[in-house]
This record gives C-alpha cells, structure tokens and sequence, in this order.
C-alpha cells in the first residue's frame, strides 16, 4: 500500500483526473493536492487513488523503474 | 547530479565501516525493494538491514478484523477493504470463519477493493443497502480515506477505521529501551503525506542518524549511506535522500483533510499492545459515517487477549525489529504464504512474506 504508483496526467474534471502509467488509464482523486497547481501533463504520485505529491518526470521513470523489477521478480 | 547506486555504494564501503551497524526502515515498500534488488548481499558484512514496523495489516488489532467478519455475517451489509485484509487469520473456533475470505466463502458480501473512490462507487450503486470500508492503514492510506470523508459520501457509506500513525511505534521502541537499532531509514512516502520533520525527534532527542529516502536502489543506497557517514563523524540530523517528493512539512491539504475528519488517540497494535497517540478515530463532526457508533461492539477484553499473535508466531517481534523473519521457527516450515500463520505471512508489505517471495529460506 505504500508503494506508491506515478502517473501522468491525461484529463481534469475539478478534482478527477484521468491518469496513465504504461498505458494503464485509471481515475485519480486531485483532492488532497489543492494547494497545488496542477495541469494536464504533470506527474503525481498515487496512493491507492488519490495523487499525495507532484513529481518530476525523471523521478517518475525511475520509480517506474523500480515497480517493474520488483513485479517482474515477485512474479 | 545525482550519483548512481553503484557509486553510493562505493562511497559507503570507503567509510571502511569497522563496527556492526544495524539499519531499521519501517515501511514494506523499502522491505520489498531492498530484499528485491539484493541490497543485503551487497553492503558491506558489517552493515545489516532489519526490516521494522512497515507493515499495517500486521498490526490492525484482531479485534478490528473479528469486528468486521461478525459484521459482514450478521448485518445486512456489503464489506469492503483493501485486498491483504481479506487473508488475515483470526483466532476462532474452528466452525467460526477465521478471515474475511472465508465468512466471504460462507455467503457475506465482502469485496476488496484497491482505492476509497472504489467504496464510494459501490455505496451509490445500491442506496439501500449499507457500504462498511473497513479501512485499516498507515498515513499513506489513512489520507486519503480522510480526503474521500471531507469531499462527501453517500449517507449508506459508513468507515470501520483501524488507521495508525509510524512514528509512534519508533518513538515507542527509543522510549522503552527496545529499539535494537543503530539508524533508521524513514518511509519515503508517509513523510511524502507527513512531512520529513515528523522524524527530526530520532536525531535530536535520541541521538540516532536517521535519513528519508525513496524506493530505488540509488535513494535507498544514498540513505545508508548518509546514516552511516552521520554516525562515524557524530553530526546526526535528519537527511532527506527523496527531496522530490518528500517536503520538510509534507502535503498541507492532506494534513489539514486529516484533521478535520480525524483525532489523534492511544491505540492497540496487535501482539505488541497500546502505543501512545498512533491511531485515528474518526471526529464527531462525521460521527453518522463512524461504523463504531452505529453497529454491535465485538472490542471487549476477552476479545484483546483472544487477539495477540498466534502461538509460534514471532511477527510481534518481525514488526518491532527485533527479530528477522527467518529466525522465526515456524518461518517456511509450518508458516508459507498459501497457508499463512501469522500476519506478517499474508501482507505484501509483511516482512515474512517478503523473504519468502524473494525466494529466501532459513
Ligand atoms: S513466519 Fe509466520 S509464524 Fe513466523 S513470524 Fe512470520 S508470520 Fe509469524
């Protein structure tokens, strides 16, 4: 659970946003991040639907990274 | 520029690290990547890596679960939680369902889910029947089922919430002389939710370095290596090695979402007992979503004392860092994840289970 997974931003209605992460799209919660400006495009980190924190692109890749070796050796 | 892994690593080595050295993280995203990517066969012998209280599922009171089975059986409800909740065993008689999966074999209508957005979804499709979320959790899960009460849900939503704060337990283990420890790692993403500063009391109060960091090799190794230079040169403070995405006072909207909707109280953690201020309840002003206040009370005494660890099983001391989990006698004998034993067997944020899946043995 806290292992959170990035994604980038597709789409915003108010508080919903439409996310991607390797081509999985799902719906992420903006709630907890009004102090935030955030735009389609950017990268968030999500916790169990809800996006905690804004992140780079580059720290994104890297924690993609990092969740594709530990699935592909879990598996 | 940020340095790789391999040259963290060889900045550690030449610290030549002449003492044992015990690193504590307490977060089973850490456990997992670390165990994953072999980090303990890499460091320097001297260097050891002992996983801690990471793990939320092995900790929820067992009363909190047998309350959600008798629930789920006896009330005209939908149960819903997060998946790893489902496999956890109680102690019961035999012909009483021991984990929800069961009483969800036996015909109640339990459902996990990955997301609080999934139990708002299934309380809105069918308005006359109640929705319990029984959400048990660290800061990371325990905001946003906060966020998810303050932005509003459907009246029939109700939350069963078994939610715990980390610092506490560590706070707890400085206090009473128990922490078998020489630095800590602190969770990337609670401090991401928390704030870094939530942990500034290992370095000042008890003396112990202590570095944030995130969940790849690089910011995982970069962390070892900053507690480990803090303790050789004695200039301990708190390091953050995730500045990314973990700010000196966290996320401010989460923060103030999880004091509206929730207080901070004294809390049972299963097999280890009550630690001061780790846990949420839910606040008067949701009072008709608290499922507490609204169905039968299965939290009694006999109940706590039916609740600690099952007989053989260690996890108390897995969680607190007391214990590796292969020295667990029962670790892969009797206790595998097909037919768990303990907690920290079911989780995949339990350590127990992290070294099995890894493929590692006595
Ligand atoms: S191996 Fe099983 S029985 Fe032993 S501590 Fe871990 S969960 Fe408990």
């Amino acid at each position: 659970m806290c292992l959170g997974i990035p994604m980038q931003i597709k789409e915003i209605n108010y508080f919903k946003a439409s996310c991607e992460a390797k081509g999985v799209e799902r719906e992420v919660s903006l709630f907890m991040l009004q102090h935030e400006e955030i735009k389609v495009g950017d990268f968030v980190m999500v916790h169990v639907g809800y996006a905690i924190q804004k992140m780079t692109e580059e720290e994104a890749q890297s924690a993609w990274e990092v969740y594709d070796e530990l699935l592909a050796m879990e598996n | 520029m940020s340095l790789t892994a391999e040259q963290w690593l060889a900045h550690l080595k030449a610290l030549n690290f002449t003492k044992k050295f015990k690193i504590m993280n307490v977060c089973g995203g850490h456990e997992r990547s670390i165990t994953h990517a072999g980090l303990r066969g890499i460091l320097p012998p001297n260097i050891e890596l002992i996983p801690g209280p990471g793990c939320p599922v092995c900790i929820c009171p067992e009363e909190d679960i047998y309350t959600a089975i008798q629930w789920a059986t006896h009330e005209n409800i939908t149960l819903v939680a997060f998946g790893d909740m489902l496999h956890v065993p109680v102690n019961v008689p035999k012909n009483q369902a021991r984990s929800l999966e069961q009483a969800k074999a036996a015909g109640a209508d339990i459902r996990p889910i990955a997301s609080p957005l999934e139990a708002v979804k299934i309380a809105q499709s069918q308005p006359l029947k109640k929705t319990i979320f029984f959400a048990a959790g660290f800061e990371t899960t325990i905001a946003p089922v906060a966020a998810m009460l303050v932005e509003g849900v459907p009246k029939n939503l109700q939350v069963l919430l078994s939610g715990r704060l980390t610092y506490p337990a560590v706070q707890m283990l400085l206090e009473t002389g128990q922490a078998a420890f020489d630095a800590l790692i602190a969770p990337g993403h609670v401090a991401a939710v928390m704030g870094a500063e939530e942990w500034t009391f290992v370095a000042e109060k008890h003396h112990l370095p202590i570095a944030v960091a995130g969940f790849s090799a690089e910011s995982l190794l970069a962390g070892f290596y900053s507690v480990a230079r803090q303790f050789q040169t004695q200039h301990i403070a708190l390091d953050n090695c995730y500045p990314q995405v973990v700010h000196k006072n966290g996320n401010p909207t989460a923060k103030n979402q999880l004091n509206q909707a929730f207080k901070i109280t004294d809390a049972n953690w299963r097999g280890i007992g009550m630690i001061l201020k780790s846990g949420f309840s839910i606040n008067d002003d949701f009072k008709e979503q608290n499922a507490r206040l609204h169905f039968p009370n299965y939290d009694d005494q006999a109940r706590k004392r039916a609740g600690e660890m099952p007989t053989g099983c260690d996890c108390a001391k897995v969680v607190l860092g007391q214990l590796y989990p292969n020295q667990c006698k029962l670790f892969g004998t009797t206790c595998t994840p097909r037919q768990p034993i303990g907690p920290c067997m079911v989780s995949d944020e339990g350590a127990c289970r992290i070294w099995w899946s890894a493929g590692l043995r006595k």
